[in-house]
């Protein structure tokens, strides 16, 4: 056979052999066998100085249109192929299958209030104050109008470390720590751990508050009431009202406890025919306990008698209960994973 | 404080609910907890009259009774009681009623004869023990009417919760004034005229310290007859909570439930010497009092001596000795004033706490002392067919003297926020019983006797504030004052806490919370030292007596408590104060914060697309290694160390040349006390020091490389004890100008060898040109050189 005609016949014969290949692996087999270094048609061509110098040209132009061809179909074939497994895969492409997903962490739902709570109170312009936990008497107590045998302290059961140490039982002390530091104005808030001798249903002898304070000159009960009314409509929405009823702490004068529109049932009381479980009917939940500072507390911290000031606590447990509707106080020290990672992060 | 409505409208003509009283002393500062209906259990029981009585036929003890209980028929009862007659007004449970044991009273035949409801005894309507017969009532009662009525049972009572402050509101009086106050109405104090009918000589009283005892006063009553009190003072009694006893002390109950002021009735006979000496205990002094106990006493009690011993713990109880018992005929009532710290200090050490010492710690109405105590004397000669002597004894230590304050209207507007005005604030200050002088600027305002806590100009301003109603102000923002002293400031702990808290739950850890304190046996079984713990002095539980020194207890008892639950991967972490006991403490305590660990069990849920793997060595380090480059910081060095003894093996941390923390296992043994049997990894870390260090840390901008790294990987073969940290250190230790980072990239033990296979991989790149292959060649080649000259390893 001469090498034209060697030449002409690769042409049906890729033509089947394309045809059968059913995989690129097996296209490229094919490939190779033809087209490759040592390919059929690489031999053809390895006979070219065989040919008289005439027939060299003809020759040459003829094996390049047969390589071009051959590479235009096996392109072609390729492309086929590609498309075939593309559809293939796709078909096999299950879009419900689970993702494969990192492990979820969790914040506890305490520190999601105390950081929602002081969020809130640093965009009104607080600072943010930090304390001991084991506290000497005369911070805990006695600076803050309580001396010994008050019957306010009553108020209070306190874990004792020694007779004048104990673990400090409001985040309180930290006001007049931070008074005793810094000059007014000041306005701060300051979220902690505190401890009471109490455990049952609704107290843990741990829990966690978040107090503020605010210094200045002309401070006023309205403009505690104001401060209350922005963090009480950040927490609990826009719509929430406040109520303010006369209580007492030994270290601020007046003192109240505030209450705020259940956000439950809106301050009606009940939902539907039902009573409110949120309020219990009276359409007031209580959240807080404040009053303006004491002038014996003032006095304490060698303040000028001409400051005013306010100052407030509250309980997180208690707020993060309300928020997210958690009936069990106990719940929050357990660390029961099913509990912790219902908060998010 | 429990308040009758009944007893209250004896002393203010109160017409409203109970309800609307306690909203607005609620709103006052008086809180109403709860509304309470003692009597709820007898609304449906109702009089009647015994129209005829006869023997039953069949029983020698039950009577057949027709009964009128003012319905068209007579009601049909047999009743089993001895004193039931013809002609008595009796209480009848009608069928269909319900007593207060539950009982429901139906239509039935005892031996034959009908009986259709149940003429009651005292105990059958839980308003005494007595059951010796039926309740026989007045005779003037009449029928069909409902029994509470009838009895004028105090069938509202307010459970008011009274703050510490308000010692005055301890009593019907105070709150008649409160109520009277807020409702405008008059204040009618029901008249108890004395009459005394005998003398004798006053006792006399001796009070040792004027400063713990302000006031003793006291009368004899002779001639008394000792006896249960009436009914409607018994039923008032129980409605309030106080048990009654007999008429004796019952008054003195009754007295100080209506007047705030605690009396002590002695039996006079048992005064040894006719006087009373008021001293302080002596130290160790035994006294046994009313209640049976053995108290023993130092020398901070006070107590009530006659002429030979101690009679009553002053304010707190009395005596067991000198107690009225069936038989006393002459009572010594004694009405006084202690110094309330006193009182209270005694009442706690002893926990003894009584209705007299509450009223003590909180102020007692000095100017109404002899008042209460002639009334109550008043009450004991009609109830006892006592006679009360004229002369009374009494020693005043310590007159009262009320508190002039100087007040300006303008302070309260200035602090409320409010435009009241003067005649508002006279109102109100006249109004809770101040005297006011108003020509001046400021006024003189006086105290009244009864409220202790009106001294200071702040307590004058809460009570405009408080009458006005804290409600009615409106809110109102501050402006901000802010000083640039504290621009710059590095930012608190907690915020700080808080991207830590952020980056642990991003990472996929869950945040727990413990308390503070554990159990001295929980540090002991992790082997802690005894001699830096903090103790607590009065702990609740054993579980709960000692600050912890590590975070360790209670992340293992939240492992404990997941692992009980199911959990099959528990990957907790907290950030808390540990506590140890340091000098130079002002608290004694030294407070670290620390961010602790602990993994357990699979590292991903055991489903598609993970296989299951058991957390180890490498996720908790990898975590900190995390950490430490997010916070900007070098890589710490991890160095093993027998430094823990409840890790093993136990790994110190050190940043730089100071010590951060530790991590580690569990020992297998702790760990079977925490549920989990091996793969229990912990780690602490300090907190202080790492928030020190990245406030430090400074980011530097690197310039990017625009050449191509070339990378060759090295494998170093060694007996068992090579580590890959030696290989680390002595590669690093070249410092190779163009060495851009060495990774450590596998290891490979081939079955059978004790030797170790690490493969490493280096990069090098040249910051101004492409590196040849063979220079780069030449850079590895001298690393496996200098690796096989330093270290017993081949490549």
């Amino acid at each position: 056979m001469d090498l034209i005609s060697a030449l002409e016949s690769l042409e049906p014969e890729l033509e089947k052999g394309l045809d059968q290949a059913s995989s690129l692996d097996e296209l490229e087999q094919l490939r190779i066998e033809f087209l490759g270094r040592k390919g059929r048609l690489a031999q053809i061509m390895s006979q070219l100085p065989e040919l008289p110098q005439a027939e060299r040209p003809a020759f040459g132009q003829k094996a390049n249109v047969v390589k071009e061809r051959a590479n235009g179909r096996f392109e072609k074939r390729r492309d086929e192929l590609l498309a075939a497994r593309e559809a293939a895969a796709l078909a096999r492409f299950d879009a419900s299958m689970p993702g494969r997903k990192p492990n979820m962490g969790s914040l506890h739902p305490d520190t999601l209030i105390m950081e929602e709570i002081c969020g809130i109170f640093r965009q009104l312009g607080f600072d943010i104050a930090q304390g001991p936990e084991v506290e000497i008497d005369h911070y805990n107590f006695e600076a803050l109008n309580m001396p010994p045998e008050h019957p306010a302290r009553d108020m209070q059961d306190t874990l004792y470390i020694t007779d004048t140490i104990l673990m400090r039982t409001h985040t309180s002390p930290v006001q007049v720590r931070t008074m005793l530091a810094r000059r007014p104005p000041l306005a701060v808030v300051v979220p902690g751990k505190v401890y009471r001798r109490d455990s049952d249903l609704t107290h843990t002898p741990m829990f966690h508050q978040v107090e503020g304070l605010m210094v200045g000159h002309s401070i006023t009960m309205a403009h505690l009431r104001g401060i209350l009314t922005a963090f009480v409509r950040g927490v609990f929405g826009p719509a929430t009202e406040v109520r303010f009823r006369q209580s007492f702490f030994p270290f601020t004068e007046p003192s109240a406890e505030v209450d705020i529109s259940c956000f439950l049932c809106g301050g009606s009381g009940h939902l539907g025919h039902e009573t409110c479980r949120v309020c219990k009917g009276t359409g007031w939940v209580e959240i807080l306990g404040c009053g303006m500072v004491d002038p014996a507390v003032f006095e304490a911290v060698n303040y000028p008698r001409e400051v005013s000031g306010f100052a407030f606590g509250l309980g997180v447990e208690r707020i993060a209960m309300l928020k997210y509707g958690i009936g069990d106080l106990r719940l929050f020290f357990e660390n029961d994973l099913r509990f912790l990672t219902q908060f998010g992060a | 404080m429990l308040l009758s409505l009944s007893w209250l409208r004896e002393f203010t003509p109160y017409e409203g609910t109970a309800q609307a009283l306690g909203d607005r002393l609620t709103m006052l500062g008086l809180e109403l907890e709860e509304l309470r209906h003692p009597f709820a259990a007898l609304e449906a029981i109702t009089t009647g009259h015994v129209v005829n009585c006869s023997r039953h036929p069949d029983s020698d003890h039950l009577h057949c009774c027709q009964v009128d209980v003012g319905g068209e028929a007579l009601l049909d009862i047999v009743c089993g009681a001895p004193n039931v007659a013809a002609g008595q007004k009796v209480a009848v449970a009608t069928v269909g009623s319900r007593l207060p044991d539950g009982t429901v009273i139906k239509k039935s035949k005892l031996r034959g004869q009908p009986s259709h409801g149940m003429i009651c005894s005292e105990r059958e309507l839980g308003l005494s023990d007595d059951h010796s017969g039926i309740m026989v009532l007045p005779e003037n009662t009449p029928v069909g009417r409902r029994l509470v009525d009838e009895l004028e049972l105090d069938t509202e009572v307010l459970d008011l919760s009274i703050t510490p402050n308000r010692a005055d509101c301890l009593s019907v009086l105070g709150l008649a004034r409160e109520t009277a106050m807020a409702f405008h109405l008059p204040l009618t104090i029901p008249e108890r005229s004395l009459d005394c009918v005998e003398d004798s000589a006053a006792l006399p009283i001796a009070i040792q310290d004027p400063e713990l005892c302000w006031l003793y006063a006291g009368r004899v009553i002779s001639g008394v007859t000792v006896a249960p009190s009436p009914a409607k003072i018994r039923y008032r009694l129980m409605a309030v909570g106080v048990r009654a006893i007999s008429n004796l002390v019952d008054v003195t109950n009754y007295i100080l439930m209506e007047c705030g002021q605690p009396l002590h009735a002695f039996d006079l006979e048992k005064l040894a010497g006719r006087r009373i000496v008021v001293r302080p205990a002596a130290e160790g002094e035994n006294f046994v009092t009313l209640d049976g106990q053995n108290r023993l006493l130092n020398s901070r009690d006070l107590c009530i001596c006659d002429g030979e011993k101690a009679v009553a713990l002053a304010g707190v109880m009395g005596g067991l000795e000198s107690e009225i018992t069936e038989t006393t005929t002459s009572v010594f009532l004694e009405s006084a004033v202690f110094q309330p710290a006193s009182i209270r200090k005694t009442s706690r050490r002893l926990g003894l706490s009584s209705e007299a010492s509450f009223r003590f710690e909180r102020g007692i109405d000095q100017e109404r002392s002899v008042w209460a105590l002639d009334r109550a004397c008043a009450m004991m000669a009609q109830l006892a067919q006592g006679k009360v002597h004229k002369t009374l004894s009494v020693n005043q230590a310590k007159a009262f003297v009320p508190a002039t304050i100087a007040f300006s209207p303008k302070q309260a507007d200035a602090l409320l926020g409010l435009s009241l005005g003067s005649d508002f604030a006279l109102e109100v200050l006249q109004g809770v019983g101040c005297q006011v002088q108003t020509g001046i600027e400021p006024w003189q305002v006086t105290q009244p006797s009864w409220r202790p806590d009106l001294t200071r100009a702040a307590d004058l301003v809460e009570e405009v504030g408080r009458v006005y109603g804290l409600d009615n102000i409106p809110p109102a923002l501050p402006a901000m004052e802010f000083s640039l002293e504290r621009a710059g400031e590095a930012p608190s702990d907690f915020v700080f806490w808080q991207k830590i808290r952020h980056w642990a739950a991003g990472l996929g850890l869950n945040e727990a919370i413990n308390y503070s304190f554990v159990g001295h046996k929980d540090l002991d079984l992790l082997q802690l030292p005894q001699e830096d713990r903090i103790s607590i002095m009065n702990p609740l539980t054993a579980e709960q007596n000692v600050l912890r020194t590590v975070l360790a207890p209670g992340l293992l008892q939240a492992l404990r408590n997941n692992l009980a639950q199911g959990a099959q991967s528990v990957r907790l972490f907290e950030l808390a104060h540990v506590f140890h006991a340091s000098q130079q403490s002002e608290t004694g305590a030294r407070e670290t914060g620390i961010l602790g660990f602990v993994l357990h069990g699979l590292r991903n849920e055991d489903v598609w697309p993970y296989t299951p793997e058991t957390m180890d060595y490498s996720d908790l380090r990898g975590f900190l290694e995390h950490l430490l480059a997010t916070l900007h910081l070098p890589p710490a060095r991890f160095v093993a160390c027998a430094k823990h003894p409840y890790l093993l093996p136990a790994i110190d941390i050190f940043l730089g040349d100071e010590p951060l923390g530790c991590l580690g296992r569990l020992v297998p043994a702790i760990a079977n006390e925490y549920l989990a049997h091996e793969g229990v990894w912990l780690a602490e870390v300090n907190l202080d020091l790492l928030k020190k260090a990245s406030e430090k840390a400074a980011v530097h901008f690197v310039g990017l490389a625009s050449f191509p790294p070339v990378r060759r990987d090295i494998t170093v073969i060694g007996g068992r004890e090579l580590s890959v940290g030696s290989i680390v250190e002595h590669i690093r230790s070249m410092k190779l100008p163009y060495l851009e980072d060495l990774a450590f990239v596998c290891e490979y033990e081939p079955e059978g060898s004790e030797e170790r296979h690490l493969s490493f991989r280096l990069t090098f790149r040249h910051p101004s040109r492409t590196l040849k292959d063979g220079e780069v060649d030449k850079e590895r080649n001298k690393v496996a050189q200098s690796l096989i000259n330093a270290l017993p390893v081949r490549i």
